[in-house]
C-alpha cells in the first residue's frame, strides 16, 4: 500500500474475509494509476507523457496525481500530435529512458503508425540490439462508452501483425495492475490496450501475488466449450458462461491477455479438454485476431475438435456511432448463438 | 451551444449586388413558439464575440427563441466589399430586411405570437436596430437596445488621422479616434480597411435618432459606468413622444465593454421579449 | 469523490489574464455541463465561460474585480469517482439479459 496516490481508493479499500491482507478492492482506473505510481517510484528512468496526462491527470484519470507527486520532469503534457508523442518516445528510449506514452484514444494511434511500425518495432532489430526500445504504449481501447468516431476502435490485429511489438490487454483491475507493472519493465515495446468500458468496474486486486504475468489465463473452468476473449469481452463471456450453465453447458473462459505473442499452449490445453471453441472480439471479423486464434486451435486440436472454431465479432464496417454500439459489439445473445452453432455442428 | 443552426455566406442579392454577409439561424431545442430574434453586434465586434462568447445565444436558445445572427460588413466572417455603398447604414438595413425574410420572419399579425421579429442591438447595433424599427414597424415587434447612443461616436472619427497612423505611425491627436482605432486593431480578425470604409459610409449618413423614431415597445440598457447611461433618458423621451412604451435598465458597476455579459441584461431582455 | 480543478482557459489572441466580473455559481451548487459559470473581462472583450463538465462546485477563485492569469485555478468541482472523462459515458453494469437458450445433446465420448 505504499506510494498510493488515490487516497479515496485506500479509504474505500476493504479486505473481506478469506482473502489475503494484500487484497484491495479498486477500479481498473485506480489499479492502473497505482501501477504507474509504483513504476515511477521504482524506475527513475520511467517517464509518462501524452495529451492531458500531466496537469489534468488524463481524460480517464489514469495519471491522476502523478505529476504532482513525481514532478513535471517525469509526468507531462504533450502537444496534440501523436506522431510527436511516439517520435519522442523513440529518442527517449535511445537515451536510456523507459517512456510510458499514452495515446488518448485508440483511433488517435493512426497518426503515429509510422513511428510505431517503422521505428519503435524494429529499432532493436535494425541496430543489432544496440538500441532496444523499452516503450510501454498505453492505448485506451475498444468501444462501449458511447463515444464519437475514433474513440471505439480495436487495433489489436494491426499491432499484432507488426514484428517487434508485443500486445497485451487486461480484463479486470487485478490483471490491469499486474500486467501494466510487468509490461513497464520489459526491454521491448509493448502496446498496452486498456478496455475503457471496464475502467470504472471495481474488483479485488491482490497486490502481492499476481501469478504469472505471461500467457493466457483460465478465468472460469468448464468442460463443454472454450470461450476465448480479451479485454472487455472477457467479462461478457463470463456472464455468458453463467447463463450457459443454467442450460447445462459448462463453459471454460480463457482470457488470452497477451495478443502477441499468443499463448498457443494454453489454447491447446483448454480446447483439447472441451473440444469446442468460440472466439469473441469487438474488432471486425475479416483478418481479425479471431482468425489467428482459430488457426492455432485447429493446428493443435484438429483431431479432437467437434466443430470448426466459431467467431463472434464486430462487423466489417467502420466502428459505429454511440447509438449503434450495442448492435455492433458482440452481445450476450450473439455469443450464445455462436455457441449454439458449435454445439449443433454435425460432421459430414 | 445547444440547438441546431445553419450557417451560410448570405448570397441573396439586394439591389443587384451580393452583400457577402455571414448569417446563422439557430434553432432552439424546445421552441417557445415566439417570433425570431435578430441580433446586431457593435462596431469592431462580431456575432461570435458579441453574442456567442458572452452567453447571449445560449440564453436565448434556452428560452426557446429562434435566433438570427449576422456579421456586419467587414466584421467577423462576412466579406469586406470594396465599394463604399456596401457599408452605408441604409444599405445594411436593406440587407438585414432581406436576411430576416429569408430566415422566415413575417409581418406582425394580431394574435400570432410567431409573427414579426424582435431585435436586440448593442452599441452600433443599437443604432441600426433603432433605425430598422423605425422603418420596419409592420415587422418589428419589440426592441432591446444595449449601450445605445444618442449621437454616433463614429461620426467624429478622424479618418485622415487614422489613415496617416496606419500608413506611417503618425500619432493620432483625437482621443476618441485613437481609442476606437486601438480597439479595432486589437482583434486580428478585423479588416481595418473595411472598418474605415464603414466609418466613412456612416459619416455620409450620420445618426439622428430624432429623424425616425420607432414606436414599438423598447428596452434601453446601459452599464452604470457607461456615459450612455446618462443620455439614455433622452432616447427614452424620444420614443415615448412617438408613442412607444419605453423601459430603461441600468446595470450597476458595468461599463460599455463589460455590460454585455451581464445576467441582468440577458434576463431583462428575455423577459421583455417573451410576450 | 474526486476533485477536478478547472483553470482559466486560454481566451485566445495572446490574452494572459482576465478580470472576474461576476460569478454565476457558488460553492455547494450542482452545475451541469455548459452551464454559465462566470463572467470575465479581458482587455478585448467580456465573455461568459461555460462549465466544461457537470459536478458540484467546491471552490471558486477570485471575486469581482480580481485578476486571474490564464492557467491559474478558476473553479474546483467535486465529481463522483466513476465520472467519465471528457468523452463518452460510463457504462452501466446491468444484470445480464438473454433471449437465446442453448440446447444440445452432448455425447460425452
Amino acid at each position: 500500500m505504499s506510494n498510493s496516490i488515490l487516497e479515496s481508493a485506500n479509504a474505500a479499500a476493504s479486505t473481506s474475509a478469506g482473502t489475503p491482507a494484500s487484497t484491495t478492492v479498486m477500479s481498473m482506473q485506480q489499479a492502473l494509476n497505482r501501477a504507474l505510481d509504483e513504476v515511477l517510484a521504482e524506475n527513475p528512468k520511467a517517464v509518462i507523457f501524452g495529451e492531458d496526462c500531466g496537469r489534468l491527470g488524463g481524460v480517464f484519470r489514469i495519471t491522476d496525481g502523478l505529476q504532482a507527486k513525481h514532478g513535471e520532469q517525469r509526468v507531462f503534457d504533450t502537444p496534440l500530435a501523436e506522431s510527436g508523442i511516439l517520435g519522442m518516445s523513440v529518442g527517449l528510449a535511445m537515451a536510456g529512458f523507459h517512456p510510458i506514452p499514452e495515446v488518448q484514444f485508440d483511433g488517435f494511434a493512426y497518426p503515429a503508425i509510422n513511428q510505431i511500425v517503422c521505428q519503435i518495432a524494429r529499432m532493436n532489430y535494425r541496430s543489432r540490439g544496440a538500441l532496444p526500445m523499452p516503450i510501454t504504449l498505453r492505448v485506451p481501447s475498444f468501444g462501449g462508452i458511447r463515444a464519437p468516431e475514433h474513440h471505439g476502435e480495436s487495433l489489436e490485429a494491426l499491432f499484432a501483425h507488426v514484428p517487434g511489438l508485443k500486445v497485451v490487454s487486461p480484463s479486470n483491475p487485478h490483471e490491469a495492475y499486474h500486467l501494466l507493472k510487468h509490461a513497464a519493465t520489459r526491454p521491448d515495446p509493448v502496446i498496452f490496450m486498456e478496455p475503457k468500458s471496464r475502467y470504472w468496474q471495481k474488483g479485488e486486486v491482490d497486490m502481492a501475488d499476481g501469478g504469472t504475468p505471461e500467457g493466457a489465463k483460465v478465468m472460469r473452468e468448464g468442460r463443454h466449450l472454450t470461450l476465448v476473449a480479451w479485454g472487455a469481452m472477457v467479462a461478457r463471456c463470463l456472464q455468458v458462461a453463467e447463463l450457459a450453465a443454467e442450460d447445462g453447458i459448462e463453459i471454460e473462459v480463457l482470457d488470452l491477455r497477451w495478443l502477441k505473442p499468443i499463448d498457443a499452449g494454453a489454447l491447446a490445453a483448454s480446447v483439447r479438454k472441451t473440444r469446442r471453441a468460440v472466439v469473441v472480439h469487438e474488432a471486425p471479423l475479416t483478418s481479425g485476431l479471431g482468425a489467428e486464434v482459430a488457426q492455432l486451435i485447429t493446428q493443435s486440436c484438429f483431431d479432437t475438435l467437434k466443430a470448426p472454431v466459431e467467431r463472434v465479432t464486430g462487423f466489417d464496417v467502420p466502428y459505429p456511432s454511440g447509438d449503434l454500439e450495442d448492435e455492433y459489439i458482440p452481445n450476450i445473445d450473439r455469443i450464445l448463438f455462436g455457441i449454439q452453432r458449435v454445439l449443433e455442428y454435425k460432421r459430414g | 451551444m445547444s440547438g441546431r443552426h445553419t450557417g451560410e455566406q448570405h448570397s441573396h442579392t439586394v439591389e443587384g449586388t451580393d452583400p457577402q454577409l455571414y448569417v446563422e439561424v439557430h434553432e432552439p431545442q424546445n421552441d417557445a413558439g415566439l417570433r425570431p430574434v435578430l441580433l446586431l453586434h457593435g462596431f469592431s465586434s462580431s456575432s461570435k464575440l458579441n453574442w456567442e462568447d458572452t452567453g447571449w445565444l445560449a440564453a436565448l436558445l434556452d428560452a426557446g427563441r429562434r435566433v438570427i445572427t449576422v456579421d456586419l460588413p467587414g466584421h467577423g466572417r462576412s466579406g469586406a466589399p470594396e465599394d463604399m455603398d456596401s457599408y452605408s447604414p441604409s444599405r445594411i438595413r436593406a440587407d438585414l430586411l432581406q436576411i430576416v425574410f429569408d430566415a422566415g420572419a413575417r409581418p406582425l399579425r394580431d394574435g400570432d405570437p410567431s409573427s414579426g421579429l424582435d431585435v436586440i442591438g448593442y452599441s452600433m447595433g443599437s443604432r441600426l436596430a433603432w433605425e430598422f424599427g423605425a422603418t420596419q414597424h409592420e415587422l418589428v415587434h419589440r426592441l432591446v437596445l444595449g449601450g445605445p447612443n444618442v449621437a454616433d461616436p463614429l461620426a467624429d472619427f478622424d479618418l485622415v488621422a487614422a489613415q496617416r497612423y496606419l500608413a506611417d505611425g503618425t500619432p493620432i491627436a483625437d482621443e476618441s479616434t485613437a481609442g476606437l482605432l486601438k480597439m479595432a486593431m486589437l482583434l486580428p480578425s478585423n479588416n481595418i480597411f473595411a472598418l474605415l470604409s464603414l466609418i466613412e459610409a456612416i459619416k455620409t449618413e450620420p445618426y439622428d435618432p430624432a429623424e425616425a423614431v420607432p414606436h414599438m415597445p423598447m428596452l434601453l440598457v446601459a452599464g452604470e459606468k457607461d456615459d450612455r447611461a446618462a443620455s439614455m433618458p433622452e432616447l427614452a423621451a424620444l420614443g415615448a413622444k412617438a408613442g412607444a412604451m419605453v423601459e430603461q435598465l441600468v446595470l450597476p458597476g458595468r461599463n460599455h465593454t463589460n455590460a454585455i455579459t451581464s445576467r441582468a441584461f440577458k434576463q431583462g431582455a428575455i423577459s421583455f421579449l417573451g410576450v | 469523490m474526486a476533485e477536478i480543478s478547472f483553470p482559466l482557459p486560454d481566451l485566445g489572441e495572446g490574452l494572459i489574464e482576465a478580470t472576474v466580473l461576476e460569478w454565476l455559481v457558488s460553492p455547494g451548487e450542482q452545475v451541469e455541463r455548459n452551464q454559465p459559470l462566470v463572467e470575465v473581462e479581458t482587455t478585448k472583450s467580456a465573455v461568459e465561460l461555460p462549465s466544461p463538465q457537470a459536478g458540484k462546485v467546491v471552490r471558486i477563485h477570485g471575486g469581482p474585480g480580481d485578476k486571474i492569469n490564464v492557467g491559474e485555478p478558476l473553479i474546483v468541482f467535486e465529481v463522483p469517482d466513476n465520472t467519465a472523462g471528457i468523452v463518452g459515458t460510463v457504462p452501466t453494469e446491468e444484470a445480464p439479459k438473454r433471449r437465446v437458450r442453448l440446447s444440445a445433446v452432448l455425447d460425452e465420448d
